[in-house]
Formats: structure tokens, sequence, C-alpha cells
């Protein structure tokens, strides 16, 4: 079990992330943009990240800047993307170990990245180059 | 008691009540919901509630008895427990549920318990009045799980949808890339198997034999699945049937269910797809039969757009080479001209760095540019001696008539540039029309350097055939001239590092020329 911190402005999405992860056993906190969920790292840090790109006020981008450095994030971030800002935002985050899946995702998949950032090596952090060789569909 | 008898408000009851249940799959649980209170603490107010929730009512309603002892630091003594009520002063209900089992709510109010004595004024009326709330807070609880397991089916639904929408966007988005027939058929069934969770598809051929595709990141490719289905006799009136009707059938054989369904393909062959799941994997739904009926329709649908995009491809080809063979069987003496000069075409225009497109259509122009030669009579054509001046104005039509042989293929565009013009010269003494340097198309300009190269190195009716180096050697003094300098350049360049690099193919595709060369070298 580990601590998720999922973030998505789409209510019905944010539930369904959260009671799909919640099924595998996760302990699963959820916020609604950036900004809230920059206050629950402040309290707690988190082991992952799943967070939307597109949020009012801040967006996933501007989260994952500010919660990056300050090691608020233990295990590693999943970015939830639509179709077509895919590549772009893969480009963008190109700098950070980060997994993007394209919207709708595979909940299969999501849960797999979530398992399997929790259970890599300890000196896998978010950041650090990694060494097993991303799948086409994720970043880098 | 009727002072401080709880009233229920709905939306912090009801919230309490999601934080506890919202897992409702693990049931019996049990949680906790203060009333009148906006928050948990684990020691209970003044008004507490608590809702329990379990298979058996007996067991409900004795760890409701439990919590209320602990609440209240006070012992109950369980065989009190009488008509869902509790003597000391608790009011406790259990009701079945939806969820499998019983709920129960139990209402204390710690203020009476705390003195040890059950204060009894009022008694009658009040304790009505609490069950009533009871009964209500109880009702609340059902249908919260109701709801509860509803929610849960719902998000069952779409995380699965979501999954299927994935493995199709995704199917969709490679298959573009994919352009051989054989390639997207693999990638669509290993699709399907994956959307149906079988561990295998198998496909029986229209043309008999079957192919066996794994799910999963494609393991299993190849192997036979648990439920052998390359065995193909048991299911042969199923396939009859699938061929007729098009349609996709659930099978029922030795306690497994099989789906399968039809792959429409070229020339309405049908293949009969066919896939397993394990037991315990439940039955295959309406859902999945029409996944595999729209999966099927729109993958046979690209995979006979791609077969029928080959087959006139290779007709094209096919359709070109038997007119060059056509010129080839009335003037004898030039055999393999076309073929060579459609080869040598290419490799110039590959060395002049045209685009891979053109290059296609520029080969087509050397391999047709004599066509016209069809047009010409024969006596002339295969002439031995010096042709007379109306002779040669004879010759002269032959790219005219390629030309008007070949206008009405539409599709050959820039081939008709190189058949009509490609006996013009960039100082203009050519025909049929005089053009000068860059009036002349380009591939006009290649077929030329590429004509006279081998008409000088092949025997003709009225001449021996040049070495290969002299050929190179005339070419060069007209250059600017009657030849195109740049491209001479390029396609001396290209001939030689050919020559050379692939001395093999050289030798196959030109025996003439070795067999000169070796002439040469002799003293």
């Amino acid at each position: 079990m580990s601590r998720v911190l999922v973030v998505e402005d789409d209510p019905h999405i944010l539930r369904l992330i959260s009671m799909w992860l919640k099924r595998q056993g996760h302990d699963v906190r959820e916020a609604r943009n950036g900004l809230a969920a920059r206050e629950l790292l402040n309290a707690e840090p988190t082991d992952v990240l799943v967070t939307d790109v597109n949020m009012p006020g801040w967006d996933g981008l501007a989260l994952i800047e500010a919660a990056l450095p300050m090691g608020q994030v233990q295990r590693g971030i999943v970015v939830l993307t639509n179709r077509w800002d895919h590549g772009e935002i893969r480009d963008r985050l190109a700098q950070w170990h980060v997994h993007v899946l394209p919207k709708p995702f595979s909940p299969a998949r999501l849960s797999e990245l979530v398992e399997s950032l929790t259970t890599a090596g300890a000196g896998d952090s978010p950041g650090s180059v990694v060494a097993s060789a991303p799948r086409p569909e994720e970043g880098v | 008691m009727s002072a401080r008898c709880p009233s229920a408000p709905d939306d912090l009851l009801l919230r309490d009540l999601v934080c506890g249940l919202s897992t409702p799959r693990r049931a019996p649980t049990v949680s906790v919901g203060v009333l009148g209170s906006p928050d948990h603490t684990p020691q209970p107010p003044a008004h507490c509630l608590r809702v329990c929730l379990g298979a058996d009512p007996q067991a409900v309603a004795s760890r409701g008895c439990q919590f209320l002892a602990t609440a209240a630091r006070h012992e109950i003594d369980r065989t009190q427990l009488q008509d869902g009520r509790c003597p000391q002063g608790f009011a406790v209900t259990a009701r079945p549920t939806r969820l499998g089992g019983a709920g129960a709510v139990f209402v204390s109010v710690e203020g009476e318990i705390a003195d040890g004595t059950a204060q009894k004024q009022g008694h009658a009326a009040d304790e009505s009045n609490l069950l009533g709330h009871v009964d209500t807070a109880a009702r609340l609880v059902q249908r919260v799980g109701e709801i509860l397991e509803e929610n849960s089916g719902f998000a069952d639904e779409v995380l699965q949808n979501y999954e299927q929408l994935n493995l199709i966007f995704d199917l969709t988005q490679q298959i573009a890339q994919v352009t051989d027939a054989r390639a997207i058929e693999k990638l669509l069934l290993q699709r399907v198997a994956r959307l149906l969770g079988s561990a295998a598809v198998t496909l029986a051929s229209a043309d008999g034999g079957c192919r066996v595709f794994g799910g999963a990141d494609g393991r299993g490719d190849g192997v036979a699945p648990d439920l052998p289905l390359t065995d193909l006799r048991p299911v042969e009136s199923l396939i009859d049937e699938i061929r007729r009707t098009r349609q996709v059938r659930v099978h029922e054989a030795g306690g497994r269910q099989i789906i399968a369904g039809p792959l429409v393909r070229l020339d309405e062959k049908v293949d009969v797809v066919f896939a397993d799941r394990a037991p315990g994997h439940g039955a295959f739904s309406s859902g999945d039969m029409m996944l595999v009926e729209s999966m099927l329709a729109f993958g046979g649908q690209i995979i006979t757009n791609t077969e029928l995009h080959e087959r006139l491809r290779r007709m094209s080809l096919e359709v070109t080479h038997a007119m060059v063979a056509a010129i080839d069987k009335k003037d004898h003496y030039t055999s393999g001209h076309s073929q060579r000069g459609g080869f040598l075409t290419r490799l110039t225009a590959q060395e002049l760095g045209v685009p891979l497109a053109e290059q296609q259509t520029m080969e087509w122009a050397g391999l047709l540019h004599d066509i016209g030669k069809i047009g010409i009579p024969e006596e002339i054509l295969c002439k031995p001696g010096k042709l007379t001046h109306e002779e040669f104005e004879v010759i002269k039509q032959h790219p005219r008539m390629g030309y008007e042989i070949l206008k009405p293929i539409a599709s050959l565009g820039v081939v008709l540039d190189g058949v009509l013009y490609h006996h013009e010269y960039p100082d203009g003494s050519g025909y049929p029309e005089g053009l000068k340097g860059d009036q002349i198309p380009l591939v006009a300009r290649i077929v030329h350097v590429v004509d006279t190269f081998d008409a000088l190195t092949s025997t003709r009716a009225y001449r021996q055939a040049f070495h290969v180096e002299r050929a190179l050697e005339i070419i060069r003094d007209e250059k600017g001239v009657r030849i195109d300098a740049e491209v001479a350049d390029a396609f001396f360049r290209a001939f030689e590092r050919y020559r050379r690099e692939e001395p093999g193919d050289f030798a196959a595709r030109f025996p003439a020329f070795i067999q000169s060369e070796k002439a040469h070298a002799k003293p």
C-alpha cells in the first residue's frame, strides 16, 4: 500500500480514479486543483502523484514544478493528458522522470504504473534517471 | 430524553456514512457517524450514533451493544437484547440491507447512562420518537448502501470502457502506420484478444489452415491456447455458419465458451476468428459480442483496402512490364534495353537527390520511353545499314507515338514528359519540339543520357556495340551539347559506384558489359 494523491478537476474522473486505486489497496487523497493539492502536500508528502494537466488556477505542470524540488513526491509522478496535447506535454516534462498517460487512460496501465513506482528500487526517485526503458506511450 | 434526543441532520449523516462505506465490497465493515457534532471524535459526545453492517443481524446487534457499552463505559447484558431494543435507555434496530447483511443503528444518550440509571421519565413517547429516527437512519443506511453498490457497478463499467477505448485508440493509431495486411491482421487480433481478456485468438483462414495470435504484449503468438482451436474439426459447423451468416456467435464447447466472428477480406473471403475465455472469467456478454463485431468489421475493412491497394500496385507494375515486353518483341536488337533504361534512370535520379516517389515515376519513364516504337514499321526499325532521310523522319515519330499511346493513362503524369522529350538535346537540335536546356524536363534529360549510354553499348542492326569505357567517353564529349552536363556527371558517379560496390548485381543485370570488357582486355 502506498500514499497516492490524485489531482483532477473533473469530479467524476477524480472519483473514478480514486475508487480504482483504493480498490488496489492504496491510501488515496483527492484534490480538485493544483493549489489544493499543494496544501495537502505541505501537510504530508505523498509516494505517488497522479495529476491531470489542464485545471483551472494552478495546473498540473505548475504543481509538479513546485512539488518536485521540495521532495514532496517521494516515488513518482503519473501525468494524465488528453491525446491532442500528449506529445507537447511529454516534451515539456522531458526533464523529469514522469510517466505520461493519454486519456482516456487505461485503468490497468495506471495501476500497473503506480504499483511499479512504489515497488521500484530505492534509488528511483522522481527526477533521477531510471534504468528501465520507458514504454512508448510514456514519457522519459 | 426528548430534549436531548438527536434530530438527524441528514447531510452530515450521509457524508459520514459515505466515508465509512466507500468500499462496500469489503462488507462487513463498521463505521461511526456522530450526530450533532461536525467532527469525528474518538470519545462519543452526548449524542452518538453508530452504524454497523454485517452479514448476521444478531452479530450486528451484538456489536452495536458492545459499542454502546464502551461508549457509555457501561456493561450491557446482551441477553437483555430483545425485540431489537436495548433495555437500558438504548434504542437498537437491525434491518437487512442489500449489501448482503444487516444494518443496525444504535443511538445512545450518554448523559442518561453515565449516572448508571436509566431515566425513564416520559419514556413511552420519547422512545417511539427515538425509534422513529433510528428507523429513518436505518433506511438511509440501506439506501446509501444501494447507491454505493450501483455506483460501484457503474464505475466498473466506466473503467472497462476506458480500457477498451484506450485499446481502440491505440489500435487505430498504430494501424495507420502499418501498410502490410498481415501486420495489420496481427495487430488487430492481438488487440481483440486483450479486449476480451483471452489468452489468444485463433483465425481460421478461408484458404485453409489457421493462425494463432497472443493476447497481452503479443505473448503466445503462434502458440496454441489452452483450448486447442488449431484442430478445427469440432467447430467446423460453427465456421460454416459464420461464413454464411457473417454474424458473431457465442458457442459452448466442453464447458467452455468460445466467441467467434467473421473477418471479411478481399474477394469476399471470410476468415473466422475464435477466442475463448479461461474458466472463472465470466461468460461473454452482449457487449463483448458487439465489440468483436465492430472490431472485426473495422479491421476487415482496413485489411481489405490494404490488400486491394497491394493488388493494384502489383497489377500496374505487371501491366508496365507487359508493355515493355511488347516493345522488346518488336525490336529484338533492343531486348533488355527498356529494363536497363528503367534501372539506370532510377539510379541517376537517386544520385541527383530526387524524392523517392518521383524516382519510382522516373523509373517508369525509363522503362516505357521507347513504347512508341510499336508504331514504327519493322523494316525501318530493324533495317541493317544507314537509314534514308525519310526513314529517319519516321523513326523520329516514336516519342510522339509513345506519348499518344500512354496519354489516356491519367496517372502516368511525369512519365509522359519522359517519353515525349527523351530525344530533346540541350543545344535545341533534338526532336520532336527542339526544346533547349532547362526547357527539357529533368526526367527526359535523365532518360536521354541513360538511353544514349545503353544504345551505344548495345549491338544494333547497323553496328557492333561500343565498349563501356568508350561509350562513357562519347557521352563525356557531348556534355553541354547533346547531353545535359549535370545529369551526365550524376550518371557517371552513380554508374561507377554501382559497378564498384555491387559487382554481383551488375554482372547479372549487364552480362553484355562484362563480355565486352573481357573482349576489350584481350590484346
